[in-house]
């Protein structure tokens, strides 16, 4: 009996060894040798010695500031507008009466369209040459392509930000939708009979009901385009830099004597990612507790 | 009154839906162009040049096309063989330490790939896993674990358990079990969690452009340049070719599961 016990008690850990073998190896090994060489360890080209030079440099640098609010701005700007867009695609698409199959499955197409092609996407539409432009100049709102505001590769951020929201709108409409279209009926039928309006369904019935989902997809669309570096490096001004752009520079920089300020940048995205995380769970546990 | 506000939400899906497609169309237009000049809103000639690169073999595009297929499914592959039994724990098990170890499977949602992986791209020099196929896999699997076990852990927190014990009970062993009744029950999930590794990892361009130190080379990393110095007429066709590359994968899987789980079903019907 013991022995089955045991045995039971293990199968967990059994069962999940393979991952965890994965994770401790590759993921968790990863951040640690990143951590070391951010602290200027760096045995390959004769960094042998310790200290925190490298984050006072890059800490006290001009840039750096610039950098981490343009990452905070960018990243936060599009995941906000696209939990609310998304949220209103999907409750939009609940309220169309009738067939629906082919809206359902389109929305959903920019889900496994990768980043780049978004850039893409974004260049052809917005960019001084691209088709927004040329549509300005045929209703004579424009006369020159140099008259249409440039809003890629610009301080802005408009064109990053746009590439996001073009891959999070879908993302986040198909996690809500598909908990909607689950509880909607039959929940919002009662309220309704309880005399409440189409509004009051939507905030006290439907929107705590979504709300984990939501959240969690925020955190998903939040951290990855905070650390994310193809949009950035592609549709970024020059000056600032994002941060993971940074970090791309010092790394494929020829002199491998930089590579600790690389580290340096990867784990300050890093920290930065799972401090504001740690947050915005609390924020998030906190106003949950409350609406129950 | 009534008839307004569906009017209203109409054309709110109407304008989202022209958001994510117009930009689509318009990929699809300047692969097939000849000429577009400023200020033209369609091109002024069509031509077939970008892809008579594409299928020409000196561009090694297909190649690389059946190549990336063929990493992104090993990593598929992988990762549900070892998403599913992880979830499987993390769903229906109690036991110590299950906190710290749902943290560490969905960290990499929040701390990026690429940092990951510049921290670990010397071990792999020294270990010879970098620039080989399957340091490629290995740290693909990392940013699909996460959202794998996300779609699997909630397949099974819904079935349970249930199901297998009375299998047990009626004298099945464990790989029967698996086979006949956790397998087909979780089938739908599977198929989920397998599409979403597969596009997270056929959509990877740096972590492999890292590890793969330009020995491995992907589609992804074939139609970056192309991007990044702004060829539009190129970059479309690439890009068109990557998502139908994506949606015929995932129709292909769905459509072989949907045959398989219906004779399943037709099977279970006879006994």
């Amino acid at each position: 009996m013991k022995v089955i016990n045991l045995k039971e008690k293990l199968k967990p850990y059994l069962l999940l060894s393979p991952i965890l073998f994965i994770l401790i190896t590759i993921f968790v090994s990863g951040i640690i040798m990143g951590f070391i060489q951010s602290l200027g360890y760096f045995k390959a080209v004769g960094l042998t010695q310790f200290s925190l030079q490298y984050y006072k440099d890059v800490l006290g640098s001009k840039g750096f500031l610039s950098s981490l609010s343009f990452s905070l701005y960018t990243a936060f700007t599009s995941s906000i507008i696209a939990i609310v867009c998304g949220v209103l695609l999907s409750y939009a698409i609940l309220q169309i009466k009738g067939k629906k199959e082919v809206v359902e499955s389109l929305y959903r197409v920019p889900v496994i369209v990768p980043h780049i092609v978004s850039v893409l996407l974004i260049y052809n539409i917005l960019s001084q040459s691209g088709l927004i432009p040329r549509i300005f100049y045929e209703a004579g709102l424009i006369n020159d392509h140099s008259q249409f505001p440039s809003v890629l590769y610009e301080g802005n951020g408009v064109g990053i930000i746009m590439a996001y929201l073009w891959k999070e709108i879908p993302f986040v409409a198909l996690t809500t939708y598909t908990i909607l279209s689950k509880v909607s009926n039959k929940l919002s039928d009662v309220a309704r009979n309880l005399g409440g309006n189409k509004r009051q369904v939507f905030f006290y019935v439907l929107l705590p009901l979504i709300a984990p989902s939501v959240f969690s997809s925020f955190i998903i669309i939040f951290a990855f385009s905070f650390g994310a570096y193809e949009v950035p490096l592609l549709l970024g001004p020059t000056q600032p830099k994002a941060l993971s752009v940074q970090a791309f520079i010092q790394y494929s920089s020829p002199i491998l004597a930089n590579r600790p300020y690389a580290m340096v940048y990867n784990i300050l995205i890093t920290l930065i990612a799972l401090i504001l995380t740690g947050l915005y769970y609390k924020a998030f546990e906190k106003t949950y507790k409350y609406h129950r | 009154m009534k008839e307004k506000t569906k009017l209203v939400y109409k054309v709110i899906v109407g304008i989202f839906l022209c958001f994510l497609l117009l930009p689509l169309a318009v990929i699809f237009i300047w692969s097939f162009t000849k000429n577009w000049p400023w200020p033209k809103i369609l091109p002024e000639n069509f031509g077939l040049r970008g892809w008579l690169y594409f299928i020409n073999p000196s561009s090694k595009s297909i190649s690389t096309l059946i190549f990336s297929i063929f990493l992104s499914f090993t990593v598929t592959v992988i990762t549900l063989g070892i998403t599913i039994p992880a979830a499987k724990a993390l769903a229906l098990y109690r036991f110590k330490g299950k906190k710290l170890i749902e943290l560490l499977i969905f960290a990499p949602i929040i701390v990026p790939t690429v940092t990951v992986a510049m921290g670990i791209h010397l071990q792999f020099i020294k270990i010879g896993l970098a620039n080989t196929f399957l340091g490629v896999v290995l740290v693909q699997l990392i940013p699909c674990i996460p959202y794998s076990i996300r779609i699997l852990k909630s397949v099974f927190e819904l079935i349970g358990e249930d199901m297998e014990l009375q299998a047990k009970v009626l004298g099945a062993n464990s790989l029967q079990t698996f086979i006949y009744i956790t397998f087909p029950i979780l089938l739908p999930g599977v198929i989920s969690a397998g599409s979403m590794a597969f596009i997270v990892s056929f959509s990877q361009y740096f972590l492999t452009f890292l590890i793969g130190g330009g020995k491995i080379v992907t589609f992804s990393m074939l139609m970056f340049p192309y991007i990044q110095s702004g060829d539009r007429m190129m970059g479309s066709v690439y890009s068109v070719v990557f998502i139908l590359t994506t949606l015929t994968f995932l129709i292909i899987v769905e459509k072989l599961t949907n045959k398989f789980y219906k004779n399943k079903l037709k099977e279970h019907n006879y006994v």
